[in-house]
């Protein structure tokens, strides 16, 4: 049996997810008082969870004697230079920073892992003289979806003729793909509102006594 | 003014309310519809199965506290095949809700404790970095760069399980699992490509179309929202969350087929009278 502290919890809960699902109606100020409080408890969250990072990871082992932890520190700090005009343009350093380690970080990979291997995982099966039936039919419908959608992205080439032709199937394709990743968002905001649901079942059940 | 004309200006609060009973009905009485499984998850569940005893899984853990209705299905019938087959797990946090939900799972759901594991030897939790790109390059290179002690402060090399454990080459199978959809290319980037490195992941539904093109090639197994976790606790005989949301998913998305079908015949149906109009 649930404890008082844990059916007020909940009940909190249960209010904050009516507060949510009213805006199904209209605005109202029940919606709005449970929106900023979701938010500034989360935003809470974050930052504390951020500066104990900051603390763990730079701070501490600054006092313990690792001068090197000085850079990441003053980079992080300049960041909020940019909260006073006068001083904004100081916070490109650090940006550069973060976008020069990222890009140096991802280029490598991104040639093997998302072009090359890629390339070669779509044609394999395509070349392959043991792939048969089904296997072929697949492997020759995403070769084909691969190369006229990429011919979509040309610019560079009026789309008439079979660039045309090929630009037109890609589209498709492209309208296909999007369609399968608004059909898993969709199935993903019913999963959020029976996740509710059942918490309100929960809720109702622990105030039964059960 | 026409039925299809009507059709296309239904007012959405009907499709909100009719989707709501209808996801309701279900949490109250269980229909039990099946379950079909998915290759993708089926090859999940292998990777993990087919590891020998003792292996050392990493868990790259991307829970969220606004997303948990999604996930929590996958984490916790993971949680318990690999409890259940005595592999030792790393868990870190990218997300600075994953320390939290983990306290729930590991010090509630699924206690590692109740299946013979000790902290330490068997499981360790890094706690929170946020590591990005950048991060997962660092820990699968020097996993003391990124992580000098556990999230109890315990420096690394005082745990009997990660005296051995430096980098990627002390890691059997690394399971990424997050929730911004581009992040699969992370793990390509950085754990398959440069080490060869044995990877499983879990997403969100809308993300699945975009891990897709990476299995099996370079990840070998994924699950795509709570459906797939629904799967996984059929596959690995793990019931939990996911097989009661089964029922509900299935049903509640009924109206929201019949309103997509409605408002594109009245689409249609108008644009093709509009033209005979015109004629």
């Amino acid at each position: 049996m649930a404890g008082i502290m844990e059916l007020l919890g909940m009940a909190l809960g249960t209010f904050l997810i009516f507060s949510t699902l009213s805006m199904l109606y209209k605005d109202n100020v029940f919606f709005r008082v449970g929106q900023m409080a979701v938010m500034g408890s989360s935003i809470a969250h974050f930052i504390l969870y951020n500066m104990k990072n900051v603390y763990n990871n730079a701070w501490t082992p600054l006092m313990n004697g690792d001068i090197m932890m000085i850079i990441p520190l003053i980079l992080g700090l300049l960041m909020y230079t940019r909260l006073r005009r006068s001083t904004a343009w100081l916070a490109r350093y650090p940006s550069s920073v973060l976008v020069g380690i990222g890009t140096g970080v991802m280029v490598a990979g991104t040639v093997s892992g998302q072009i090359l291997d890629q390339i070669a995982v779509t044609m394999t099966d395509v070349l392959n003289w043991n792939t048969s039936g089904g296997s072929l039919i697949n492997a020759i419908i995403i070769a084909v979806g691969v190369v006229t959608s990429i011919t979509f992205f040309v610019f560079t080439k009026e789309h008439t003729g079979v660039v045309g032709k090929s630009a037109s199937i890609g589209r498709k394709f492209l309208m296909i793909s999007l369609g399968a990743n608004w059909s898993g968002e969709l199935v993903w905001y019913l999963t959020q509102l029976v996740g509710r649901l059942m918490y309100i079942k929960n809720f109702v059940t622990a105030l039964m006594g059960g | 003014m026409s039925v299809l004309s009507k059709l296309g200006k239904i007012d959405y609060r009907w499709l909100y309310i009719t989707s709501l009973i209808l996801t309701a009905i279900p949490l109250v009485y269980p229909i039990g519809l099946s379950v079909t499984l998915s290759q993708p998850v089926k090859d999940y569940y292998s990777a993990i199965q087919d590891l020998p005893e003792g292996s050392v899984i990493a868990v790259s853990f991307g829970g969220s506290a606004s997303l948990l209705d999604e996930q929590e299905a996958q984490f916790l019938a993971t949680w318990k095949t690999i409890f259940s087959l005595g592999h030792k797990v790393l868990f870190y946090s990218t997300t600075e809700d994953g320390p939290m939900i983990l306290q729930d799972h590991l010090g509630d759901k699924v206690k590692p404790e109740d299946y013979g594991y000790t902290y330490g030897e068997d499981y360790v939790e890094l706690g929170f970095s946020p590591l990005g790109e950048p991060g997962e390059a660092s820990f699968a290179a020097n996993i003391r760069g990124v992580y000098a002690a556990d999230k109890y402060g315990t420096p690394l090399d005082d745990l009997p399980m990660m005296v051995d454990i430096n980098d990627y080459s002390g890691i059997d199978l690394l399971m990424f699992q997050y929730t911004a959809c581009t992040s699969i290319e992370w793990v390509v980037r950085q754990w398959s490509v440069p080490y060869q490195t044995k990877v499983i992941a879990t997403t969100l539904g809308c993300c699945g179309p975009m891990a897709a093109p990476y299995y099996p090639s370079q990840i070998e197994g994924f699950l795509s929202g709570s459906g797939a976790g629904t799967e996984l606790e059929v596959l690995s005989g793990n019931p939990g969350p996911g097989a009661a949301m089964s029922d509900s998913k299935s049903i509640g998305i009924l109206p929201q087929l019949v309103f997509i079908a409605f408002g594109n015949i009245a689409y249609f149906a108008n644009k093709y009278m509009k033209k005979e109009d015109d004629q």
